[in-house]
């Protein structure tokens, strides 16, 4: 069993393939133990969630992208 | 110390707390295990400038912040999974003191041992699934004679395009819960994601399936024949599978 890539190198080029970045962030916001309580500065609702996915939609369309408007 | 936070990436049973001299977190800053009984929760020192909410705000606006985090997340809680038991936390766990990650830790210990007993020599493996839309489930279809008016023969072949297109989309929602039910009967247990939006990872065809999958470390052979045999089984569908991952997926703690 291998782990793929050398995340130590992705992690200081910011280099991962769209792909597997998404494939990651749909595991790191999406799933894993959510928390709630007094104690927590910020996190894990699922709105707060959505709201960053869909600001990072924005953001990589921007880049990625043309705009006909 | 106001402005530093703790930074919350994993719960493990039975870390040795000496390896993590060897790994980093965010901004290289040290790693440290906040025990409680055989529990340790696995984090390290932030700035509440970046990780506040209010920075965070901010910062998860900025998608070289958030991969960044995203990358070093993934990296320590695959340390940990290499070396423990471990059930990860959402990214971006951020707790105002050592005190209250070792409370926290209390109030979640019976569940999280349930959740590491589920998790234990298991790991979460992805496959996706794809349509390609240049080859229809189903081709032919009535040709319009030849005798009819231009209108009719327009109408007719609307009708038949858009009986095409669900006949087409059922199929591949039918192919999609065969895959996802063939790998579940190979999996300890599987989860259906939503599926990624093709703007942000420049796929193409349709993505149909998005599963994701808890496997015995004894059966990923087994798990990863069954994808192989899927490709030859659905040839109009593309399938990709990505792992091992630290399970993510299957280590959810639902607040009480």
């Amino acid at each position: 069993m291998t782990v793929v890539g050398n995340r130590t190198q992705a992690e200081a080029n910011r280099s991962l393939q769209p792909v597997a970045l998404v494939d990651l962030l749909d595991r790191v916001l999406g799933a894993g133990v959510v928390i709630s309580g007094d104690l927590t500065i910020s996190l894990a609702g699922v709105d707060l969630v959505q709201i960053r996915l869909h600001a990072l939609i924005s953001s990589v369309r921007a880049e990625m992208v043309p705009h006909d408007d | 110390m106001a402005d530093t936070g703790y930074y919350f990436y994993a719960i493990s049973r039975g870390l040795d707390p000496d390896v993590l001299n060897t790994e980093v977190g965010i901004e290289q800053a040290a790693l440290q295990l906040v025990k409680h009984q055989d529990l340790g929760a696995v984090v390290s020192h932030v700035s509440l400038q970046d990780f506040g909410e209010e920075g965070l705000r901010r910062n998860l606006e900025d998608l070289a912040w958030l991969e960044s985090v995203a990358v070093t997340h993934d990296r320590v809680a695959r340390f940990c999974a290499e070396r423990a038991t471990t059930a990860p936390l959402r990214m971006a766990t951020v707790f105002l003191s050592e005190d209250a990650v070792r409370e926290q830790l209390a109030q979640w210990y019976d569940r999280a041992e349930e959740v590491l007993n589920r998790i234990e020599g298991r790991s979460e493996w992805s496959v996706k699934a794809y349509a390609d839309p240049a080859a229809p489930a189903e081709t032919g279809g009535d040709e319009p004679p030849e005798t009819m008016g231009e209108g009719m023969a327009y109408l007719l072949r609307r009708r038949t395009e858009a009986q095409r297109r669900e006949s087409t989309a059922q199929a591949d929602a039918e192919a999609a819960q065969a895959i996802h039910d063939l790998l579940s009967n190979h999996a300890v247990a599987g989860r259906q994601l939503r599926p990624q939006d093709r703007q942000l990872t420049g796929h193409t065809g349709e993505m149909i399936l998005n599963g994701t999958y808890l496997v015995d470390q004894g059966r990923v052979d087994e798990f990863l024949d069954t994808v192989a045999a899927l490709r030859s089984e659905h040839p109009g569908v593309r399938v990709e599978h990505g792992g091992p991952w630290p399970p993510y997926s299957f280590a959810t703690l639902e607040p009480e």
